[in-house]
């Protein structure tokens, strides 16, 4: 088995530990914040992760911010799917091959000794400027959007949602007399149906977001509200087996994180999203944050762990 | 004869349909470009002269505002027919307001099933132009 350690010019001071695989409605989610990152052996080791093909993509971005922003992510998916033992391997970031599905969605290519099955390990990855995040689920297809809690929308918020949204979305955004609170409402809902359809796999042109619509029940005594997905465009399509969370991350950014729910479990009991969040410097410093202020449930059933 | 949805344009670079028109009745994808509107069968030689025939450099231009006003763009960063948005930090929502924005300045209306092939200043004027003359021509 191949020390990935002897490679770096630092011998990295926490390298990447195996870790057990997320159970059954659990995501992981290991998160970076582009501004921690300024040292250039350590973005050059980060480079050296990459594929040649990736290397080139980096390279492509226009200014040294973006090209930073890029590699970061790639690195992050590389590590973090890096740390999931399985079957005893450790598994080098560099020997991780993907590739995309159907509509564009990046996929782990899973080494099976027969041959190609598909990968138990599904991730999904968003980012914005200042924090790039990447979740980690096991047999369930995930997808993941952060936003920053103050993005201005350039366009009038009620004219996009009328141009974009449902109806029933427009009518609860137009019912918010307060103009930030109603932006707010604006970014949370887009995190949440923007996870939807990249849990789908599908992405923005293939399942437009006029043709499902995302209600946010309110709490119940059990203290948390629930969060629907109902397809207009397929009435009869099953959306009731996709369980979504929005919290708040890092005091910063919303999230939404849209998996399949578990098909063993009862579907009448609300079983809940079971979460662990972690900051991570790769190869530096990892810091788990679930539990803290630093992760504030907003909507549907999540449990941090 | 392939119908033509008039609702769900997909931009495609002209060079790469020209000879794929013929393909386009088996294709699953509705194959806007290179079809003559009103007679109503593939057209090669038009599509051919279109690709000489590119995005009129006002288009260009107003993408090109509209797109540094999105990303807040500092006046250094050169944009050109080619500029891709992903690559000046352009995310999904960055895409969706600039395309709103397009569609207001023009006066036009994107499919989302179009959207994703919007990725580049040229793209998106081209898609405008064709839009811009169809509504004129009365098109369907």
């Amino acid at each position: 088995m191949r020390s990935f350690q002897r490679n770096f010019s630092v011998s990295p001071s926490c390298p990447l530990l195996p870790l057990q695989l997320p159970s059954p409605m659990e995501t992981h989610v290991w998160f970076v914040l582009p501004d921690e990152f300024k040292s250039v052996s350590l973005l050059n080791q980060y480079m050296e992760l990459l594929s040649p093909c990736e290397k080139e993509n980096v390279l492509t971005m226009r200014g040294d911010q973006l090209q930073k922003r890029a590699l970061l992510a790639r690195a992050l998916v590389r590590t973090t799917i890096a740390r999931y033992q399985i079957n005893n391997h450790v598994v080098d970031p560099r020997s991780l091959k993907f590739r995309k599905n159907i509509h564009g969605k990046p996929e782990l290519v899973w080494k099976s000794d027969d041959g190609q099955c598909p990968s138990p390990l599904h991730f999904n990855i968003s980012h914005t400027s200042s924090l790039i995040a990447c979740g980690v689920t096991v047999n369930s297809p995930i997808g993941i959007d952060v936003e920053e809690k103050q993005r201005k929308i350039k366009n009038n918020i009620l004219a996009f949602a009328r141009r974009y949204f449902s109806l029933y979305e427009v009518e609860h955004l137009s019912m918010i007399s307060d103009s930030e609170v109603q932006r707010q409402e604006f970014v949370k809902l887009w995190t949440l149906k923007e996870a939807y359809v990249k849990a789908l796999g599908r992405g923005f042109s293939a399942a437009p977001f006029k043709t499902f619509t995302i209600r946010v029940k309110d709490a119940t005594n059990s203290g948390a509200s629930e969060v629907a997905v109902e397809s207009s465009d397929h009435p009869e399509s099953l959306t009731n087996n996709w369980q979504f969370g929005l919290f708040e991350l890092a005091s910063s950014h919303y999230a939404s994180i849209c998996m399949e729910k578990d098909k063993t479990s009862d579907v009448a009991m609300r079983v809940p999203m079971r979460l662990t969040v972690r900051k991570t410097i790769p190869f530096v410093e990892d810091i788990c944050i679930s539990g803290t202020d630093a992760v504030v449930p907003i909507a549907g059933l999540i449990k941090q762990v | 004869m392939a119908a033509v949805s008039a609702s769900c344009l997909r931009f495609q670079p002209l060079f790469s349909q020209s000879n794929k028109s013929s393909q386009a009745a088996a294709s699953l994808k509705p194959l806007s470009v290179g079809w003559a509107k009103n007679t109503g069968f593939p057209s090669l030689k038009a599509s051919r002269f279109r690709v000489s025939c590119a995005a009129k450099p006002e288009t260009v231009d107003k993408v090109i505002e509209i797109v540094r006003k999105q990303l807040a763009l500092t006046p250094e960063t050169e944009l050109t027919n080619e500029s891709k948005f992903a690559a000046l930090g352009a995310d999904s929502l960055d895409t969706v307001e600039i395309v709103m924005a397009l569609e207001e300045e023009f006066d036009i209306n994107v499919e989302e099933e179009s959207s994703q092939n919007i990725t580049t200043v040229r793209e998106a004027a081209d898609m405008i132009d064709k839009l811009v003359q169809e509504k004129a021509g009365g098109g369907s």
